[in-house]
């Protein structure tokens, strides 16, 4: 999948000693440079133990946002150090008419490769090295934006050589990410460094997005209030946390491939209140993946028909489909021709120096220097970038080999020496390779150039290769000025677009996980609460009988749906702490504890736009929680157990109150509440149901109601009202009936019933009740209608309350019958798309 | 020459289709020697949208989609056109030539030509295509000859067995077996000559067949075909039929080319439900209209 924020390209100066490096922050006789002056000597102000405190603060600040990288499906938090990369204004200039010019280029280009083929055709760029390329999709071929501009966004890789020039080493237009990482790393330096940052007068990013903005409403140019989304693969892609991040602060819905299809000639994305059409798509999902019609047949990011609806021009999407062409590196081989017949000159930032090995010259002098270069492949998907001098002798003769079969499938590229940039190690400075990503967007007649950037040192002096996927460091990008920066100009009034999103704003799969994540979180607080009964009752200072233990862990087993566990192998019971742990902590058991709170953080993970910042702290302790939940349990689950559980609880509350106390009553909080309280509802269910059913001698009756008062956490409330007798019927009136109960299953029906009112189109189209709120009015009416005497008694020809067993068991049913008739009304449940005609030629 | 060809396509599900959105590569393009007079495609139940426009190869290129739930999908192309004789050829330059100017001409048809000297989705080189080229491809004979040459020995070489290879069959099986179908051939000639460094390209069609003397024709009798074009800078794109040993005469209608099969396929589609069993059924009748 797409990680142009990993690419391997940029090598530091290593072995290469005789090569002199260039210091960002010194000249070569050891002055400071201009604009590093008042930045290090803050920093040197603060002293190491400052240092670490500010960087400690901007690792909570970044957790805190949630700021991950996810490398192979593990999120690895994103890396920010704390010096900037310093640019004066005045240097930047020239950066950005360079940026600008290039991106004006690739749009050129990138228009002929998809138009008339020109270049091709005439000679400038050999054919091969266009046709041979993966990222070429000849579906996409005439397809063009409105407006002058097919590229909307455009990134640049580079470095600054020795000689002091910036070289460019690789141009990401597939969809280049970054963007969103730097406004994060700049949002937490300002933080961080208030006073530093301030007086450094760095220019602002916010304009650069507001073009952007601009940009894509345009994209719409019939539309009066455009619908643009961020098109995402989702939670597992390796940059989701900017996507997220950017949807939320460019005011966009997120949504992956199933929450669009294509209908009567456009896109629509289903939301809750029907398809809502969508004109601008911000592409996150690479071209490839986009359309199973007429691109890759077997992918399961893609929307069936977008290519055609694209050709149409009935949706825009930005970058288009194709732009993934543009990061061939044999391009940079021609790119002086290139910009001679499409700007009139060369371009005037520096690229890389990179031979074809289609070329017959290039191919021997690759060959005949070896040493010097990197090879790669000139698609991204076939491989990575190789450092020659870095193989062994047999990995380079295989490499070889494969170049000589298909030589124009690759290019050689001289190894640049970035310069070094003071970073934070250990808390001292120490220099360090830098690359700049550079970000250029479409804005009416030309580009927008981001004031700054991403940029990326890497993790050692000598790194040969920078990437996030090998690990780096992140860094924010300071454009300062030597005067007071103007205030950034707002957009023309003429050309302002209203700013909110329409109404249909959530994507029904975001919804959907919201009334999961309320499932979720309640299932996780009632198996550890049943828990943290049982594991209290265990170990209690009187002693349990033997039978009242047995009734316990088979509830407990039964309540969990952990089975077989207890009650499929009562041999258990004598040695139950094993079993006990897994239940704790064996995330792949379904049921566990564990395995409830990972569903309910991926379930937040994937609507985690809609979360607050707090709500976002309280999974982020959650997770940590689980990390260190073995460790917390130890392998004896004696007195420790019980209190290893407490502070997931409470973080579980925190998020229950956080999501009272803070979340907008939209849609999405409502279905939240209505997975919370038909999952507390079942869970009362099914405990009383494990529990008291069945009858047993007076004491030990008298232990395991207190074990369920405890657990639904009323046991006090029931102390202090009924003096400490312990009566069934008292029992079943404090957990069923009793309303003023907030964990009462009469409680929650009544919760219920106010919640699916506001649902959207529940309101009387006819005068006839929906089939979720007819559901629930039978378990309102069965469960009102039910009387004590009868729950509590027992039959004569068996020791079981079958009266409250058959009330329980009708109830259940009831409730999965609502979750079920919420479910397919609301949500989308599609059948996965199939070929007509099966084949495997795209290996 | 002038033809009628009805193209009827037809898939029943085990469960119903409820969306499906297809591409379809049925209606005959333009080409120097023939000319598509009349278009019509009509499909069962009727499309929420149809698009047609010409795709990369300028091929016409015809989506539709369908919104109501279906357990039949009955596609019926009609079209007529009409076919000129292809020029004779006195072509006289030797393969050896032929290659050197491939790389050294600078004319647009012929750099645009190369795109078709690279592998394609379903036709990669291997050592094992180059070989069997290498017989007919001699660098000192006539181009075309050896290409004809080439075409005959496919002819003889292999079986031509329907039950044997399926859309998916891999050249490597093909060549092992030698058995396949004209789709097998054509991507089998199209590898040979890309291996020894000719541009070659994959022409989808009908053939017309004649009944046995004395019989009436039948209704649906006729097939889908396909077959190759190679180029060379001194004669542009020339088609060849391995199937039937023969230069693609004025019987030869061509609805589509491209890089191969994956570029033209006649109907491709995504579709939401259907169950795990399709009925395919296909009727082709090509008509001659004088």
């Amino acid at each position: 999948m797409n990680s142009d924020v990993t690419d391997r390209a940029v090598q530091a100066q290593s072995q290469l000693g005789h090569l002199v490096i260039r210091d960002e922050s010194r000249t070569p006789e050891g002055d400071l440079r201009e604009g590093w002056r008042y930045l290090l000597d803050g920093l040197q102000a603060l002293g190491p133990q400052g240092l670490n405190e500010r960087g400690e603060k901007a690792r909570r600040l970044l957790r805190d946002d949630g700021a991950t990288y996810n490398v192979h499906g593990t999120m690895r938090p994103w890396e920010l150090d704390l010096v900037p990369f310093v640019v004066g204004s005045e240097e930047w200039g020239q950066i950005e008419s360079g940026l600008l010019e290039r991106a004006e280029l690739f749009n050129q280009l990138l228009r002929d490769l998809y138009g008339p083929r020109d270049l091709v055709r005439t000679g400038v760029i050999p054919p091969e090295a266009v046709f041979a390329h993966g990222g070429f999709l000849r579906a996409c071929s005439g397809i063009h934006l409105p407006g002058d501009h097919d590229l909307i966004i455009h990134a640049v890789d580079m470095v600054r050589t020795s000689d002091g020039e910036w070289c460019v080493f690789a141009d990401r237009s597939q969809s280049p990410s970054g963007a969103g990482y730097a406004l994060e790393n700049r949002t937490v330096m300002s933080r961080v460094l208030p006073s530093l940052f301030r007086d450094s007068q760095v220019h602002r990013l916010a304009h650069f997005f507001q073009r952007l903005r601009v940009k894509l409403a345009q994209l719409a140019p019939h539309v009066d209030e455009p619908r643009v989304v961020v098109l995402t693969p989702g939670a597992l892609n390796e940059t989701y946390f900017e996507h997220a991040y950017l949807a939320n602060y460019l005011g966009y819905p997120l949504v992956q491939s199933g929450d669009l299809v294509v209908r009567n000639g456009f896109v629509w994305m289903k939301s809750l209140e029907g398809l809502a059409r969508v004109d601008v798509i911000l592409r996150r999902v690479d071209d490839w993946y986009c359309d199973p019609l007429e691109l890759k047949s077997d992918s399961q990011l893609g929307v069936p028909g977008l290519l055609e609806i694209a050709r149409q021009n009935r949706v825009a999407i930005a970058n288009p489909l194709g732009s993934g062409v543009l990061e061939n590196p044999v391009l940079l081989r021609y790119l002086p021709q290139i910009g001679k017949r499409l700007l009139g000159r060369e371009p005037r930032l520096k690229s890389v120096a990179t031979y074809w090995c289609g070329d017959r010259k290039d191919l021997a002098y690759v060959l005949a220097n070896q040493e010097q270069l990197i090879i790669k492949p000139i698609f991204r998907g076939q491989g990575r970038s190789q450092v020659v001098s870095e193989l062994s002798l047999a990995e380079r003769q295989a490499l070889l080999k494969q170049v000589q079969a298909q030589p124009h499938l690759y290019v050689a590229q001289e190894r640049l020496v970035p310069s070094h940039v003071p970073t934070v190690v250990d808390g001292t400075l120490q220099p360090r390779p830098a690359i700049l990503r550079g970000f250029a967007a479409a804005s009416e007649s030309s580009y927008t150039v981001m004031p700054g950037g991403l940029t990326r040192v890497g993790l050692t002096a000598g790194s040969p290769l920078i990437s996030n996927q090998l690990g780096s460091i992140n860094k924010d990008t300071w454009v300062v000025a030597s005067e007071p920066e103007r205030p950034v100009e707002s957009v023309p009034l003429g050309e302002r677009r209203p700013l909110l999103q329409q109404k249909a704003g959530l994507p029904s799969r975001v919804v959907e996980n919201l009334f999961w994540l309320g499932r979720y979180a309640e299932r996780a607080e009632a198996s550890l609460r049943m828990l943290r009964t049982t594991f209290a009752m265990l170990n209690g200072a009187e002693v349990l009988p033997a039978d009242s233990r047995r009734q316990l862990l088979r509830a407990l087993t039964e309540v969990t749906c952990t089975f077989p566990g207890f009650a499929g192998q009562p041999e258990l019971m004598n040695a139950p702490d094993k079993e006990l742990l897994s239940i704790v902590v064996d995330s792949n058991r379904l049921g566990s504890a564990s395995s409830s709170l990972r569903a309910m953080l991926n379930c937040a993970e994937e609507c985690k736009e809609l979360l607050s910042p707090d709500i976002l702290r309280v999974f982020n302790d959650i997770r940590d929680a689980l990390e260190g939940l073995s460790d917390a349990m130890g392998t004896s689950l004696a007195a420790a157990s019980e209190e290893a559980l407490d502070p997931l609880v409470t973080t579980l509350m925190a998020f229950s109150g956080l999501s009272q106390e803070s979340m907008i009553r939209g849609d999405g909080w409502r279905f939240m509440e209505v997975g919370r309280r038909l999952e507390r509802g079942l869970q009362i269910i099914a405990l009383i149901r494990a529990l008291l059913v069945r009858d047993m001698p007076e004491t030990e009756q008298a232990t395991i109601l207190k074990a369920v008062l405890k657990t639904l956490e009323v046991l006090m409330t029931y102390r202090r009202r009924y003096r400490g007798r312990m009566d069934i019927a008292y029992g079943l009136e404090l957990t069923l009936l009793d309303t003023s109960n907030p964990r009462s299953l009469l409680y929650q029906l009544e919760q219920l019933q106010a919640l699916l009112a506001d649902l959207p189109d529940a309101g009387p189209a006819s005068r006839e009740l929906h089939a979720e709120q007819r559901a629930l009015l039978d378990a309102h009416a069965t469960l009102r209608l039910s009387r004590l005497v009868e729950l509590v008694a027992v039959s004569e020809d068996s020791d079981r309350r079958d009266q409250l067993d058959q009330l329980l068991s009708r109830l259940y049913h009831l409730l999965t019958t609502i979750a079920s008739d919420v479910s397919d009304k609301y949500f989308d449940h599609q059948i996965a798309p199939q070929q007509l005609v099966r084949a495997v030629w795209e290996a | 020459m002038r033809y009628r060809i009805i193209h009827e396509t037809q898939y029943s599900y085990s469960i119903p289709v409820r969306r499906c959105y297809n591409l379809s590569h049925m209606i005959p393009r333009d080409t120097p020697r023939q000319s598509c007079t009349q278009s019509k495609i009509r499909v069962d139940p009727s499309p929420a949208q149809v698009q047609k426009h010409e795709d990369y190869f300028g091929n016409t290129a015809y989506f539709f989609a369908i919104q109501k739930s279906h357990d039949n999908l009955c596609i019926t192309a009609e079209n007529e056109v009409e076919i000129r004789r292809a020029p004779a050829l006195a072509p006289s330059s030797s393969c050896a030539e032929v290659l050197a100017r491939l790389q050294s001409s600078s004319a647009a048809e012929c750099l645009l030509a190369r795109e078709f000297i690279l592998d394609s989705p379903m036709i990669r080189s291997f050592p094992a295509l180059r070989d069997y080229a290498a017989v007919s491809l001699h660098p000192e004979r006539p181009f075309l000859d050896a290409v004809r040459d080439l075409n005959e020995r496919i002819y003889r070489d292999f079986t031509y067995d329907p039950g044997f290879t399926t859309v998916a069959t891999p050249l490597q099986d093909v060549l092992e077996h030698k058995r396949g179908v004209c789709q097998d051939f054509a991507h089998f000639a199209i590898g040979c000559l890309r291996a020894a460094g000719f541009p070659a390209r994959y022409v989808s069609g009908y053939l017309e067949t004649l009944p046995p003397p004395g019989k009436e024709k039948l209704i649906g009798a006729d097939a889908t075909h396909a077959w190759f074009a190679v180029y060379s800078p001194e004669t542009g794109w020339v088609e060849f039929d391995p199937t039937n040993n023969k230069p693609a005469s004025e019987q030869h209608i061509v609805t589509a080319w491209g890089r191969d099969y994956s570029d033209v396929t006649p109907l491709r589609g995504v579709i939401f439900g259907g169950g795990d069993k399709h009925e395919l059924r296909v009727a082709v009748t090509v008509q001659r209209l004088d």
